[in-house]
């Protein structure tokens, strides 16, 4: 882990005079890591450079780019948070023109932590580390091989927990629509639990995460109450490859699935009579 | 162009979790959790999830008010602070000091609770101490 | 054996047309399903869908012009799309996705409605009411 740290320290070194700023982690006080935006005057700022936990990191470029809109910028990005600058250009919330994208390789442990398929950068032509294999997902698989009867009592326990905190929502770097639907008293009424089944709650959002989520589990992480949100949108995102030919990050040209029209094939492949 | 987070403590409860303000330009712009903190373990209710939002809320008391004549008037720290100490000397003289009641909150720190249950005690003379938590 | 509360949205262009033509030509279908008519079936939200099962409904029909004959050119593509994933989302939420109807009646087919309804009635029949699988 450490050779990974020295190798990134020397790369954001050889890149920030190029830049106006690089986008990446800092050790703060008490250890506490925290996004943070190295600037070219001050590279001591680099000895507390860190590498993990791994943050919402899209979205700080996201808020730096709003008021910065020339800004020629660095990000550190792991295969998910690349995959999430990629699909927030698509909804254009970021700008990859003047954006720099250093690729920090997962190792093995991190990909086993955030069960990740694809632990690696595809993108980003300035990379720390070397590429891994994705990791299988147990947790997924273990729900998908359910019956229909223990995936409900499954979710009924699990949704039991949720304070609404609205913390999945909040740190998804793919949630930005300026009026959300579940803050829409039509779908998820205030001052309820999303409890009352279905929860809406958790359904619209794994709806409205269809081609979007990129895997990056941020949600999971923060929720408090531990709820296994990512399994909807993996299960979801599978059926979009499979459906639509849609993989969310993959390619940069390609449009996502929701704003086309059906392509050959893919009413075919929907399942509708 | 600058962009870095403050860790902090919620100021909501008294569970005490930590959170990241989020600074652009000495600019408050949002909240982060904050992953590796022993107590909250990124994560945050949605109490602390909104907790930069009342900060450079326009309704927001920046000063005192005085009620004068029936309204309330902006009014300075010291005039405040006065007419407070002037009230609860008055009250004190005249029904005793248990006439007064002290309440205390789970927003402020351990400190500040300790000095306001001391202010009390040695200072108006009385037990007459509560908190909000303690419904 | 319970009678289904069943909710369809039929869009203005084809299938209430369809639904007119079963009418005029008096043909039996069951009284079960509660009709909205919208603009086009491209407007009917997951959220629409869902909020149905959440007041109770035991099923939701969707029902719009066939693909390719959209009055609105492309406005049933979406609803193709959508209601595919929603199905599938409801499947992994422990809801049966025979729940919830998705299919094409054109105007001049009013038989085909009325089979629709019945038979989509029947399958709904045989699934134990909503409100009771989410208690």
């Amino acid at each position: 882990m450490s050779e990974r740290l020295t190798a990134l320290r020397e790369t954001i070194r050889q890149i920030l005079p190029q830049v106006d700023g690089v986008i990446g982690l800092k050790t703060g006080p008490a250890g506490i890591v925290a996004p943070y935006l190295f600037k070219p005057g001050h590279p001591e700022m680099l000895d507390s450079l860190a590498l993990w936990p791994k943050e919402p990191v899209p979205d700080t470029l996201k808020i730096i780019q709003k008021a910065y809109p020339n800004a020629r910028l660095a990000i550190v990005c792991r295969g998910c948070e690349e995959r999430g600058v990629v699909e927030m250009f698509k909804h254009a919330q970021v700008s990859l023109e003047n954006l720099t994208l250093i690729g920090l390789q997962c190792v093995q442990e991190e990909a086993l932590f955030c069960r990740c398929a694809k632990p690696y950068t595809v993108h980003a032509r300035v990379t720390v580390g070397s590429p891994i294999a994705g990791v299988p997902d147990p947790l997924t698989e273990a729900f998908a091989a359910k019956s229909q009867a223990e995936k409900l009592a499954f979710w009924k326990e699990q949704f039991q927990h949720c304070i609404k905190c609205y913390g999945c929502r909040n740190i998804c770097p793919q949630c930005f629509c300026n009026v959300c639907a579940l803050e829409d008293e039509k779908w998820v009424e205030t001052g309820r639990l999303p409890l009352p089944n279905p929860s809406l709650y958790h359904i619209i959002r794994a709806m409205h995460m269809t081609a979007k989520c990129v895997a990056c589990r941020e949600c999971e992480e923060t929720c408090p109450a531990g709820i296994p949100l990512a399994i909807h949108f993996r299960l979801v995102a599978r059926d979009v490859k499979e459906m639509f030919h849609y993989e969310t990050g993959a390619v940069i040209e390609q449009k996502p699935p929701q704003l086309l029209t059906l392509e050959e094939g893919d009413y075919e492949r929907s399942g509708l009579p | 162009m600058e962009y870095h987070n403050v860790l902090t403590t919620c100021p909501y409860c008294g569970t005490g979790c930590a959170l990241h303000l989020q600074v652009l330009d000495h600019q408050l712009v949002g909240v982060l959790p904050a992953k590796n903190h022993p107590i909250s373990q990124g994560g945050l209710c949605i109490k602390g999830w909104n907790a930069h939002a009342f900060v450079n809320h326009k309704d927001r008391l920046q000063t005192p008010l005085v009620r004068k004549g029936g309204k309330l008037v902006t009014a300075t720290w010291d005039e405040a602070l006065a007419l407070i100490a002037e009230k609860l000397s008055a009250l004190k003289a005249e029904s005793g000091p248990d006439s007064i009641g002290v309440f205390a909150s789970a927003k402020c720190t351990n400190e500040e609770n300790y000095l306001i249950q001391k202010f009390a005690r040695a200072v108006i003379g009385t037990n007459n101490v509560d908190h909000c938590a303690r419904l | 054996m319970y009678e289904p509360k069943i909710i369809g949205f039929l869009c203005n262009w084809c299938s209430y047309r369809g639904a007119d033509t079963a009418g005029m030509a008096r043909m039996k279908y069951p009284p079960n399903v509660k009709i909205i008519r919208v603009p086009c079936s491209g407007r009917i939200s997951p959220e629409l869908v869902l909020r149905c099962f959440r007041e109770g409904a035991d099923g939701v029909m969707v029902l719009g012009c066939h693909i390719g004959d959209c009055h609105y050119a492309n406005g049933n593509h979406r609803t193709a799309k959508r209601m595919a994933i929603l199905r599938q989302l409801l499947e992994y939420n422990g809801i049966e996705a025979q729940r919830l109807c998705v299919d094409w009646v054109s105007a001049a087919e009013g038989e085909k409605f009325a089979t629709l309804i019945a038979s989509f009635t029947e399958q709904v029949r045989q699934l134990a009411p909503f409100v009771e699988i989410m208690q």
